[in-house]
């Protein structure tokens, strides 16, 4: 249990940093392009408490797939894990993109960042929740 | 992996996601998404994007398909509906980051959040209950007499 909060708190401080750095940061002037999409940035801030919770959701369902099916793998099953995690993300930016008007270059960019995300969540995920009977052995 | 069930298994994902979707989101949720307008291709342009959708929906049955048959070794209705829950919660983080970002009302979240729940439970329990993996081979041997 120590070890699956450590996970998941390790998971959550990497996601809401790279939140911040790649779509904040890094992906500005794109985010910008489809700004009559998004809500004003006033705004944004004022349901800021939101983005926290979503992405501490996002940890935590992480770290409950991996210590329910994938745990004992380490890093490589993390990995793996988060791959596919990700692609299931794609295809559902797949019916965002088919409904709406968003520019197919700004999904390809969140999409490289997501895969980036999900890979290094798995290896910090995979890396620290160990089950029980291996950590023994 | 018992591919001929992997298949049949995916067919069946991919036709009641794709079935629900369509009912959920784009009948029952429609006059909430029409709330916003703004936000969505019109109806010409959604047709021509259609392909895209047709496409992510097969991606996302394939991979949960993949998902269940690979990390539920033992397979079953209980446990493929389990992992798919698990996975539908991610989808609800991300639902809670977008509404957060895009002007979308609490209606259309808590719609895509319970959509994507009932969705991912059905579609697991579906995989779960066609995916089974062969029983293993079973071996008698008699024991001697001491």
């Amino acid at each position: 249990m120590k070890r699956f909060i450590f996970a998941f708190i390790a998971a959550f401080i990497f996601i809401f940093l790279w939140g911040w750095f790649y779509n904040g940061v890094l992906l500005k002037d794109v985010f910008a392009e489809a700004q009559s999409l998004f809500r004003p940035r006033e705004e944004i801030m004022g349901l800021f408490h939101w983005i926290i919770i979503g992405q501490a959701g996002l940890a935590l369902s992480f770290v409950l797939i991996y210590a329910s099916s994938f745990a004992g793998g380490g890093i490589a099953a993390g990995v793996r894990l988060g791959i596919m995690l990700e692609i299931l993300a794609v295809s559902a930016r797949c019916a965002i993109y088919a409904t709406q008007p968003f520019p197919a270059r700004f999904l390809v960019l969140v999409s490289v960042g997501g895969f980036i995300e999900m890979i290094v969540t798995g290896v910090i995920v995979g890396a620290i929740y160990k089950p029980a009977a291996v950590r023994i052995s | 992996m018992d591919w001929k069930k992997f298949f049949i298994a995916f067919v069946a994902a991919f036709g009641f996601i794709f079935l629900f979707g369509f009912l959920w989101y784009g009948k029952l949720m429609h006059g909430a998404h029409q709330e916003v307008p703004a936000l969505w291709r019109t109806e010409a342009d959604f047709g021509n994007h259609f392909s895209t959708l047709v496409f992510g929906h097969i991606v996302m049955a394939f991979f949960l398909t993949l998902i269940c048959a690979r990390f539920v070794p033992a397979g079953g209705q209980g446990a493929c509906a389990t992992l798919a829950i698990l996975v539908a919660l991610i989808y609800a983080g991300a639902d809670l980051i977008t509404f957060a970002v895009q002007p979308l009302t609490t209606k259309i979240l808590c719609g895509w959040i319970v959509g994507d729940l009932i969705q991912f439970a059905i579609a697991g329990t579906l995989i779960g209950a066609i995916y089974k993996p062969a029983p293993a081979h079973t071996t008698f041997v008699k024991e001697r007499s001491p």
